[in-house]
Order: C-alpha cells, then sequence, then structure tokens
C-alpha cells in the first residue's frame, strides 16, 4: 500500500496501454456494438439494458465500498430515487430530465441521514444498521398513502420522452436500442467517474481509511467526513440509477424497490467482481446478470436467484479478492 | 384492553428470545454473525409443516425431525464459517448472507412461495381469566418458551459445559489458555443452535404464516435482541426480548399492525447509533 502511485501498482494506476486497458476498450467496444450484433434482438437487448442498469448500480455501491465498509442498505437510495422521481414526474409533470437528478438528491438526503446514523459504526455494524436502516422508508412508503399511493405501488408511470436532434428522432417508448443506448451512456459516464475518483486525492484517501484508519488519520486525513462524502456520492448515483429504473420498467411498488433484493445485488456484483478495483462490479453485473436470465432463469424459474447466493458464497470463501482483483494481481 | 396487549407482549416476547438464543449463542462463542438464522429458523417451520400437511405427521413429533434436520445443517455451515479469513465478523455478514439467499431459494423450489399456515385449532381457542383474554396458542408460545430459557440457564449455570462455554463467550484466548478446547465449542454452539432453532420453526409454522421471503424479518429481530443484551447475558436477552415484543404489541394497537415491522429496525437504529455494544454490555478493549 505505500507505493500506491507507482507506476506498477496492483491497483490500476498503470500508464500507457496495458493488457488491462486494452480488454476494457475491447469490453466497451463489444458493449457499443451490441444492438447490432445481436441484429435487434428485443429480449437480449432488454436483458442487456437491465444489466448495465445493474452495474451503474454496483459501481455506485462501490464509491462507498472503496473505504472498506459493506453497506447492505442500498436499497434505501434505491427504492428513494425510484419515488422521488416516479412522483414528480406523476404529480407535478415534470421533465424526466430534471426529476432524474433531484431524486439523486433525494437519494443522497436519505444518505446523509445514514451517515450521521452509521458514522461512528465500523465493519460488521456498520453492515448491520445498514440492513436495519432499509425498513424505514420502505414502512413509510407502504404507509404514507396519500402520497405515495401506498403498497399497491405506482402503475403507469411516464417512460423517457423522445429526444429531437436536428434531424435525430430517439424515441425511448417504441425502440428498445435507444433505451439501451441512453443506459450506455449513464453507465459510461458513472464508470469514468469512479476511474476518477480511485485515482483521485478522495479515492488515496479512501483506500488508505480502508487500510488503516488511525494511521491515515494521523497523516491528516478526516476520516468521518470522507466516509460521509463517500455515502453522499454512492448514494446520489444509486439514487439515479433507481429513478432510470422506475422510468424503464414503468411500475414499482415499496416490496420490490426497497425489497432487499436491491441491497444485495450490488453488494454481490462488487465482491464478487472484486471491490477494490474500478470495473471489477461492472464487470460481475454483465457477466452474471445475463448468465443468470439466460440459463438459470429457464432452468428454474422460481428461485433462479439461487445463482446470487451461490456466486456470493464462492467468492467470499475462494476469491476474496474477487475475479477481477484476482486477474489482476496474477496478471501484475 | 391494556392487560390483554402486556399479555400478548409478554408472549410473543418470550418467543422472540427463543428465536434469539439460537443467534445469541453462535454469536457469543464463536464471532460468526450468522444472517442466515431467520432462513433457518422458516425452513425448520416449513419441515414441520411438510410433516403435518403430507404424513399427517402429529406436530408434537415434527419436534426431533426438525431438530435433527438443523442439526445436519448447522455442522455444515460450521464448516462453511470456518474457511472464512479475516475480518471474521464482517466477512461472516457476507458469507451468511449468500447463505440465506441460498436457502430462501431452496424452499422458493421446494416449497413454492404460498403462504402456509400448520392450523392447529385448539390453539385458536380464547380463555379469560378475570379481564385477561389470551389464545391457548399464546399460553403455549410463553410456556414452551420460558421452560426451554429454564432449561438453557440450567445447562449455561450449572453444569460444566455451561462454564466453558460461558468462559469462550467471556474471552477466548484466556479460554483456550485455560484448556478449553475452543473449536469443540463453537461447533458445540452450533448444535445447540440447532437444538433452539428446530424448537422456534415449528412454533413459528404454527402461530405465523409461513413464505419463504419472512426469515429476513426473525433475523433483525435476534440480531436486535443480541445487541441490546451484549455479547454473553442471558438476563440481558430476555429483557430484551420482553422489551421487543411489548414495543410490537403497543406499536400494533397505537399506530396499527402496518407499522409493526419497523418497530424491530428502529430499535436496532438507535441502539447502534448510541450505544453499540449493547445497554447492559460493556466493550473491553
Amino acid at each position: 500500500m505505500i507505493n500506491i502511485k507507482t507506476k506498477n501498482s496492483r491497483y490500476g494506476f498503470n500508464k500507457g496501454l496495458t493488457p488491462d486497458k486494452i480488454s476494457l476498450l475491447m469490453g466497451l467496444f463489444l458493449l457499443l456494438l451490441l444492438p447490432l450484433l445481436v441484429r435487434q434482438n428485443d429480449y437480449i437487448l432488454q436483458v442487456f439494458t437491465h444489466a448495465l442498469l445493474l452495474a451503474t448500480l454496483a459501481l455506485a455501491w462501490n464509491i462507498l465500498g472503496l473505504s472498506g465498509s459493506i453497506s447492505l442498505g442500498h436499497a434505501a437510495f434505491f427504492g428513494s430515487g425510484a419515488y422521488a422521481s416516479a412522483l414528480l414526474s406523476l404529480d407535478l409533470g415534470l421533465s424526466l430530465w430534471i426529476t432524474i437528478p433531484l431524486a439523486g438528491f433525494i437519494a443522497a438526503g436519505l444518505g446523509f441521514i445514514m451517515g450521521l446514523i452509521c458514522m461512528r459504526l465500523r465493519g460488521a455494524y456498520f453492515a448491520l444498521a445498514t440492513l436495519a436502516f432499509i425498513e424505514i422508508p420502505r414502512v413509510i412508503t407502504d404507509n404514507w398513502d396519500q402520497v405515495t399511493r401506498g403498497s399497491l405501488g405506482l402503475v403507469g408511470l411516464p417512460g423517457f420522452p423522445s429526444l429531437n436532434l436536428g434531424t435525430w428522432h430517439i424515441d425511448f417508448y417504441s425502440s428498445f436500442t435507444a433505451s439501451y443506448y441512453l443506459v450506455f451512456i449513464y453507465f459510461l459516464l458513472l464508470l469514468g467517474l469512479v476511474g476518477f475518483i480511485f485515482r483521485s486525492n478522495l479515492g488515496l484517501a479512501l483506500q488508505a481509511i480502508r487500510e488503516e484508519e488511525i494511521a491515515s488519520q494521523a497523516v491528516g486525513i478526516d476520516a468521518d467526513r470522507l466516509r460521509l462524502f463517500s455515502m453522499l456520492l454512492s448514494a446520489f448515483f444509486t439514487g439515479v440509477t433507481g429513478a432510470c429504473y422506475a422510468h424503464l420498467v414503468r411500475y414499482i411498488n415499496p416490496g420490490l424497490v426497497f425489497g432487499l433484493h436491491f441491497s444485495a445485488i450490488p453488494m454481490i456484483f462488487a465482491i464478487c467482481g472484486g471491490r477494490f478495483t474500478i470495473i471489477g462490479p461492472a464487470l460481475a453485473a454483465l457477466i452474471i446478470y445475463p448468465l443468470d436470465q439466460f440459463v438459470f432463469h429457464p432452468l428454474i424459474p422460481t428461485g433462479h436467484e439461487f445463482l446470487y447466493g451461490a456466486v456470493l458464497i464462492f467468492a467470499v470463501l475462494f476469491m476474496p479478492a474477487g475475479f477481477w482483483g484476482s486477474i489482476q494481481r496474477t496478471t501484475n | 384492553m391494556w392487560t390483554t396487549v402486556l399479555v400478548s407482549g409478554i408472549s410473543m416476547g418470550s418467543f422472540y428470545i427463543l428465536i434469539a438464543l439460537g443467534f445469541a449463542l453462535i454469536f457469543g462463542v464463536t464471532r460468526y454473525f450468522n444472517l442466515a438464522h431467520g432462513e433457518l429458523v422458516v425452513l425448520a417451520g416449513y419441515v414441520a409443516y411438510w410433516l403435518w400437511d403430507v404424513y399427517a405427521l402429529s406436530f408434537v413429533l415434527t419436534f426431533p425431525v426438525a431438530i435433527l434436520v438443523l442439526f445436519l445443517i448447522c455442522l455444515g455451515l460450521k464448516r462453511l464459517f470456518a474457511r472464512l479469513s479475516e475480518p471474521l465478523e464482517l466477512n461472516s455478514i457476507v458469507l451468511s448472507f449468500g447463505i440465506a439467499i441460498v436457502i430462501q431459494n431452496s424452499m422458493l423450489i421446494l416449497f413454492s412461495g404460498n403462504y402456509r399456515l400448520i392450523r392447529i385449532p385448539s390453539l385458536n381457542k380464547n380463555f379469560h381469566f378475570h379481564e385477561v383474554y389470551m389464545s391457548y396458542g399464546q399460553l403455549t408460545l410463553l410456556l414452551l418458551s420460558l421452560i426451554v430459557i429454564f432449561l438453557l440457564y440450567i445447562l449455561m449455570y450449572r453444569t460444566y459445559l455451561g462454564k466453558a462455554l460461558r468462559a469462550t463467550i467471556q474471552d477466548k484466548e484466556a479460554a483456550a489458555l485455560a484448556g478449553i478446547n475452543v473449536t469443540i465449542m463453537g461447533t458445540f454452539a452450533f448444535c445447540l443452535g440447532a437444538v433452539l432453532i428446530g424448537l422456534a420453526g415449528p412454533l413459528y409454522g404454527c402461530t405465523h404464516y409461513l413464505y419463504p421471503s419472512t426469515g429476513h424479518e426473525i433475523t433483525l429481530l435476534a440480531i436486535t435482541i443480541t445487541i441490546f443484551a451484549g455479547v454473553g447475558r442471558l438476563g440481558g436477552i430476555i429483557l430484551a426480548g420482553w422489551i421487543l415484543g411489548l414495543a410490537e404489541s403497543f406499536t400494533v394497537i397505537l399506530c396499527g399492525s402496518s407499522w409493526r415491522e419497523m418497530v424491530t429496525s428502529l430499535l436496532l437504529l438507535i441502539l447502534l447509533a448510541f450505544k453499540p455494544y449493547g445497554i447492559l454490555g460493556n466493550r473491553e478493549s
């Protein structure tokens, strides 16, 4: 950890074109061409749109994960983002391009509350507190009928409006390809941002906190404030992803978006992919989710989420650095 | 009316103690947080339901079978936990979260997602003693839980084995230095946990609806009670269980049953925010 900024560190700070970067660029290129490769097959495109969305969820989770904390409560941010954007667009009729960032800020506000509660907790106790935290927005959403319409959920949410860019007319209602590229652009932006954060002073400070909190404080890192800040960033993007989910699927209910599922998913992807790497969590999402949908779902229609538990058990027992983390270790 | 609420709270709370005891014991001795605890309780409930429904086994006879099944599962889990690397507490949370997902989906495959209840008509009958109205089900829960708590108390405080277990809970290294085989104590804690879960599961199945994802609520309950009590305090667990049971039944009366689910998590959050190592416990290091 001492020579963290030296040329060939195993945390991905290499300069120039390394095998890592080449494979990353090839992967992104493949994702860019995917709609052409699958010849506009709607089902495959939908699965990959969803996989990309879950990849952004895992990336957002990992901003907090970088500091060594494991959160089991990101469904709180996901759900509040989804509900905020859905209600703002349904009741106030605001444009989605306004409601989605607003949803991010509302989720970040919730992240601030959670941060204040969990500030003093470390490790296992932090994880337990976040696990308990999900129930609070869920039960409030469930019971606050006048505003949220209760446990039946919201149906018929507005989808993304069509865009007119000069002669181009992009219609998200009818074209799955358009939705795919929309999520792909969001994914690219977040991937770039997470990459930037990992290499920035903030990222270095968070990694220092993870390795040795007391020593990091001794060199002047305000551990509590940075941890809270990473929580806010993480919550913001989880909320944005939740909002995108609401408008893509166009149906939400409290049990769905505040369910344990959306807490488990980003944690599983991040741990399986490698939570101390930049692209590991996204890679895991893009491999495990399609595997689940194309292979396990047809085999065992009820109970196919078995796979997520199994890969998590496997990763924590045999591959603690994660899939991508292990590859990086062996190649360097 | 208030005495009835009080009695039902105490009865529910006693059952919560029974549910939490297995979790607290395993956590105390081995320092593994077993987030699959609730799923195991539900699984034991399903085993009892299945025997009762398909083989028409009498309800009392489902307990030994449930305990036996849980025994095998818990010994398997112990082996998985033993492979974990440091930090143990955090990694055990991640591992057991995975195990919980696996068990939940296995139950979904085996028993489907329908709501199941072990219907025993005699348990639903009511009786009243002066002003207190109670069902026989509540009375059974109360009495059985108190008996199990009493037996566990005898085991922990009146036998040599209990002394060794308590020593391991208090200080693993010192216990090992004094010649206690800490690994065997861990195995024993899992076995005892299996017995407690095997008792709690069928009881849960005849008082609550069983469905695969209900385990999460039970796990939160067990965590809250254990953290409230601090590690290795049987008295604290009893107090915590009753407080939780009372808090829930008063919430149901005052705010409505839909707010009940929030009581446990709110209590856990308050505890963790202000007293992370327990109301009654104090962290030495």
